[in-house]
C-alpha cells in the first residue's frame, strides 16, 4: 500500500509536466554531434566507398541515379527511360533545387526525422503516463505489478534516447553519408508518426499518402494510424458501430484524396504517366536483382520465368499480410502496432537498405521498460552485429577474391533478416506479456497454486 | 613388307657403295639412322584443381626440356587443363616449381600454352592428333606434322586400367588412343612417335597400339600406382611425380649433341626410386632402340648438308616499261575545311536546364498553403496581411 501511495504522489507531482525546454539543450548537442560525425565522414574518402555499398544503397534510393536522372532531364529526355531512375516526380522537384547541396539536405532530413521522432515519442509518453496515472488511481492494476510501472524519470529521457538512437546509429550515418534518398522516406514516415500521435487526421493522411506515394509499403500503416486516431477520439474500434465507419471513411477519403492529388500533380510535372511503371512497377515486380540485404534477389535470380509471377505475389503479400492479424491483436496498442508494421516493412520490402532498419530501431528505447521480458535479446544483438560486420567481408570474398560465391552472402542476408524477425517478435512477446501481467498479476499461479509460465502461442 | 623393301634398298645402296668404293659401314649406318626432318611435341596435362599441381609441373618440365633441346614453340602443342601459376592458392604467383625448396621454376616467362583450362578435352586432343580441326583453328593449336615428323607425345594426369581421366569429367580409353595413332599413320602424319605417359597403371594405355613406328614408355604397370615425389611445405602440394622427376633429372644432362639413346631412357627411374615399375614397348618400332637418339624425339636436330659450291641467287632484273608517258597538267589540291569554326560558334544551342512547369509549382504550393491553414487555423493569415 505504501508503494502504491508513493506512486500516486510521484504521478501527481510531475504528472504530465514534461518541460519541453529542459530537453532542448541535450537535443541540440546531440544534433551538433551527429552533424559533426556526418560532416567528417563526408569530407573523408569513405564517402565514395560507402555510396557504392549495396547494403546502403539500392536501385531505388541511390544518389548516383538521382544525379543521372536529373542529367537526363536537363538533356530533354524523360528520366524514366531506361532502368536508371526510380524516384517519384515530386522528389524530382525537390532534388532539382537541392542537387548541389545534397550533403546538407541529407543532414537536414536526418535532423527532421530525429526531431519528429523526438516530439512524437514525447507526446506518446505523455499519453502513456496519463493513462497509467488514471489506471493507478482507478486501482485497475494488480498490486504486485507496481514494479512494471513506468516511472517519470525513465519516461523523461526516452525521447532523447530515441533521437540519439536514430541520429547516432551507424546505419543512419552510413545511409546519410551515402546520400541515399532513404533519409527522405524516413523523414516522411517520421512526420507521419508525429502527426498521427499529435492527433491531426488531415496531416496524418497527407503524410501517409506521401509515404505511400514514395514507396508503396507504408500503406499498411493506415491501420495503426486509424486505430490510434479512433482511440484518441474515443470512438470504439467496433465494426458494428456507425461512428467507427464514419471516421474510417473520413480518414480513408482524406488519404485516398491526397494520394490522388499527389499522383495527379506528379503527372503535371513531366506531363506523362511513365513514372508509374518506373517507380511502382519496379517496386512490385522486382526486375533488378542486384544483391542487397533483403530476401528477394537470391530467390528470383534462380527463379524459372514460369513461376516468377506467382512468387512475386507471394513475396509481396508477405509484407501486407501481417497487418490485419496484428491490428486485431494489438487493437489497444496502436503505436506498438505502428512500430511492428514499420519493422515488417523494413524486413520484407523488395529493396531494403540499412536506412530502413535504422528507422524502426530508433523506436526501441520507447519499449525499454520491456527489457525484463525479452528472451533472446543477447543472441539477437550478437547475430545482428556479426551479420553487419560480415556483409562487407563476404561481399569482398565473393566479388573480388572469388573464393566465396553468392550463397555465402545470401546466408548472411538470411541470418540478418532472421535476427531482425527475432528481434521484432521478441519485443512483441515482451509487450504482450507485460500487458498480460498488468491484467493478471506479476506472479502468475496456476489453479493449484504452483508457479505458472507464460507461453506465446 | 616395308622391311623387305628396306633390305633391297640397303643392298642396292651397298652395291652402289661397293661400286663407288666408299666407307661401307658408315653409309649403311647413315641409312639406318632416322630420316625425320622435323620434330613435334604434344604435351598434355589432363587434370585440374590445385591439388593436381604436380601434373602441370610434370608437363611443364618436359616442355622445358624439349624447348631447351631445340624444338620451337611453333612445333609444340602444350595443353594444360588448369592454371597453377595464377591460382589463388599459389603462394608464389606466376611460378610453377618442380623441385623442393623452389629451386627450379618451370613456368618462366616464355611458356606458350596452346590449349588451356576447359579447352583441354578428349575431343580436342584427338582432333589435334588426327588433324581434323575446324578451318578457323589457328596454327598454334594445330599439329602440322608430315610423314617425316618425329612426334613426342607426353600425357600425365590421373588414369586407370585402360583409361586416362580428362578434367575430372571424361576419359580417353586406350582403344581410342590406338585408333587415333592408326589414323595418324594412315594419314602419314608421323614418321616415328614416342609416347610417354605418367599416370597410375600407365602401361595399360599402350597395350592396344597396333600402328608401326610407335615406341611407348609408362611410369607404372597395370595394377600399380604412380606415386608423387615430394611435397613442398611452403606451397602445400606435391610438386612432381616420381617418374617425371627422374626423367627431368635425366633430361637435364642431355644437350643437343648428346648421343644418349633410348636404352638409357628405359633405365630412368628403376623400381627402387619410383616404387612403381616403369614399362616400355618397342615391338612396333622399326629401329633398334639402342640406335635411337634421345634428341631424335626430345630435341630438334636438323641435318646439315655442307656444300662447297656457290649458288647465284640474284637474277638480272627486267626493266619496267613505261606506260603511255604523256604528262598531264596537275591541278593544285587543297584540303576541305574540316572544322568550320565560324559556322559552329553561332549555332551551338545553349545548355538549357530543366525547370518544372509553372502550373505544377502553382498547384503544389497552393496545396501546401491550404493544408497549412487548414491545420493551424485561419488566424495565422493575419500575420501575413
Amino acid at each position: 500500500v505504501s508503494t502504491l501511495s508513493l506512486c500516486f504522489r510521484i504521478n501527481r507531482r510531475s504528472g504530465g509536466l514534461f518541460l519541453q525546454t529542459k530537453m532542448a539543450a541535450p537535443l541540440t548537442l546531440l544534433v551538433i554531434v551527429a552533424v559533426t560525425i556526418r560532416a567528417v565522414l563526408f569530407r573523408s574518402s569513405l564517402a565514395e566507398l560507402i555510396s557504392e555499398r549495396v547494403e546502403v544503397v539500392s536501385p531505388l534510393n541511390s544518389w548516383k541515379r538521382v544525379v543521372e536522372g536529373l542529367a537526363l532531364l536537363d538533356l530533354g529526355v524523360s528520366p524514366y527511360s531506361g532502368d536508371v531512375f526510380h524516384e517519384t516526380p515530386l522528389t524530382i522537384y525537390l532534388y532539382h533545387f537541392v542537387i548541389d547541396y545534397a550533403e546538407i539536405v541529407c543532414m537536414v532530413t536526418d535532423g527532421i526525422t530525429a526531431v519528429a521522432l523526438y516530439l512524437a515519442v514525447q507526446v506518446y509518453n505523455k499519453n502513456v503516463f496519463r493513462k497509467q496515472k488514471y489506471a493507478l488511481e482507478a486501482d485497475r492494476y494488480p498490486h504486485d505489478c507496481l514494479e512494471l510501472m513506468q516511472t517519470p524519470k525513465e519516461l523523461f529521457y526516452v525521447p532523447l534516447k530515441v533521437a540519439m538512437f536514430y541520429l547516432l546509429s551507424p546505419f543512419t550515418i552510413l545511409s546519410c553519408v551515402a546520400k541515399s534518398t532513404c533519409g527522405i522516406n524516413n523523414a516522411i514516415v517520421a512526420l507521419f508518426v508525429l502527426c498521427t500521435i499529435k492527433g491531426s487526421a488531415l496531416l496524418s493522411a497527407i503524410f501517409l499518402a506521401l509515404a505511400t506515394y514514395q514507396s508503396i509499403y507504408p500503406i499498411t500503416l493506415f491501420a495503426p494510424a486509424l486505430i490510434y486516431l479512433l482511440q484518441r477520439l474515443y470512438i470504439p474500434v467496433n465494426l458494428r458501430r456507425q461512428s467507427f465507419w464514419l471516421f474510417t471513411l473520413q480518414y480513408a477519403f482524406m488519404f485516398v484524396g491526397s494520394l490522388v492529388v499527389i499522383v495527379g500533380l506528379s503527372f503535371f510535372l513531366l506531363g506523362s504517366w511513365d513514372y508509374i511503371p518506373s517507380v511502382y512497377g519496379f517496386i512490385l515486380s522486382v526486375p533488378d536483382l542486384t544483391p542487397n540485404i533483403g530476401l528477394f534477389w537470391y530467390f528470383f535470380a534462380e527463379m524459372f520465368e514460369h513461376f516468377r509471377l506467382f512468387f512475386i505475389c507471394v513475396f509481396q503479400i508477405n509484407v501486407f499480410f501481417y497487418t490485419i492479424p496484428l491490428s486485431i491483436k494489438l487493437k489497444d496498442h496502436p503505436v506498438f502496432l505502428m512500430f511492428m508494421q514499420i519493422a515488417i516493412i523494413s524486413i520484407f520490402k523488395s529493396y531494403p537498405t540499412v536506412g530502413d532498419i535504422a528507422l524502426y530501431m530508433a523506436f526501441l528505447p520507447v519499449w525499454s521498460h520491456l527489457y525484463r521480458f525479452l528472451r533472446n535479446i543477447f543472441m539477437v544483438s550478437c547475430v545482428l552485429l556479426a551479420c553487419s560486420a560480415l556483409f562487407p567481408v563476404l561481399w569482398h570474398l565473393w566479388i573480388y577474391a572469388g573464393s566465396a560465391n553468392s550463397n555465402f552472402y545470401y546466408a548472411i542476408t538470411l541470418l540478418f533478416n532472421v535476427g531482425q524477425v527475432l528481434l521484432v517478435s521478441d519485443y512483441f512477446y515482451a509487450y504482450l506479456r507485460r500487458e498480460h501481467h498488468l491484467s493478471h498479476g506479476l506472479y502468475l499461479k496456476k489453479k493449484d497454486g504452483s508457479e505458472a509460465t507464460l507461453v506465446l502461442k | 613388307m616395308p622391311n623387305i623393301i628396306a633390305v633391297v634398298c640397303a643392298s642396292y645402296g651397298l652395291a652402289q657403295s661397293v661400286c663407288d668404293g666408299e666407307d661401307l659401314p658408315a653409309r649403311a649406318e647413315r641409312f639406318f639412322r632416322s630420316d625425320h626432318t622435323n620434330n613435334w611435341a604434344v604435351l598434355v596435362c589432363t587434370s585440374r584443381f590445385w591439388f593436381n599441381y604436380r601434373h602441370v609441373a610434370n608437363t611443364l618440365s618436359v616442355y622445358r626440356s624439349v624447348k631447351r633441346l631445340g624444338i620451337p614453340d611453333s612445333h609444340i602443342v602444350l595443353m594444360l587443363a588448369d592454371d597453377m601459376a595464377c591460382n589463388h592458392r599459389n603462394p608464389k604467383p606466376a611460378t610453377v616449381f618442380s623441385h623442393k625448396n623452389m629451386e627450379l621454376n618451370v613456368y618462366g616467362d616464355d611458356v606458350e600454352v596452346d590449349y588451356r583450362g576447359y579447352e583441354v578435352t578428349v575431343e580436342n586432343f584427338l582432333r589435334v592428333l588426327t588433324g581434323r580441326l575446324p578451318p578457323s583453328t589457328p596454327r598454334s593449336k594445330r599439329l602440322l606434322s608430315d610423314d617425316h615428323s618425329n612426334i613426342l607425345i607426353y600425357l600425365t594426369g590421373h588414369g586407370g586400367n585402360g583409361f586416362l581421366k580428362f578434367q575430372d569429367s571424361e576419359e580417353i580409353s586406350n582403344v581410342e588412343l590406338a585408333d587415333a595413332f592408326e589414323q595418324m599413320w594412315q594419314k602419314r602424319r608421323y614418321n616415328e612417335l614416342l609416347f610417354i605417359i605418367d599416370t597410375c597403371q600407365g602401361a595399360s594405355m599402350y597395350e592396344r597400339f597396333y600402328s608401326p613406328n610407335l615406341m611407348a614408355l609408362a611410369s607404372s604397370q597395370v595394377g600399380e600406382d604412380s606415386l608423387s615425389h615430394q611435397p613442398d611445405l611452403a606451397i602445400g602440394v606435391h610438386l612432381m611425380d616420381r617418374y617425371t622427376f627422374y626423367l627431368l633429372e635425366f633430361l637435364e644432362d642431355i644437350h643437343p649433341a648428346s648421343q644418349a639413346n633410348m636404352n638409357d631412357l628405359f633405365k630412368v627411374c628403376p623400381k627402387s626410386q619410383c616404387v612403381s615399375t616403369p614399362g616400355h614397348r618397342t615391338d612396333l618400332f622399326q629401329r633398334d632402340p639402342g640406335s635411337v637418339l634421345i634428341t631424335d624425339f626430345f630435341g630438334s636436330v636438323r641435318k646439315v648438308e655442307i656444300t662447297m659450291e656457290t649458288i647465284n641467287l640474284t637474277v638480272p632484273g627486267i626493266p619496267l616499261e613505261r606506260f603511255g608517258g604523256e604528262p598531264h597538267t596537275e591541278t593544285a589540291l587543297a584540303y576541305v575545311d574540316q572544322l568550320p569554326v565560324a559556322q559552329i560558334i553561332h549555332q551551338k544551342p545553349k545548355q538549357k536546364d530543366w525547370h518544372p512547369p509553372d502550373g505544377f509549382i502553382l498547384g503544389l504550393w497552393t496545396l501546401i498553403l491550404l493544408v497549412f491553414f487548414r491545420t493551424y487555423g485561419i488566424k495565422h493569415l493575419k500575420h501575413i496581411f
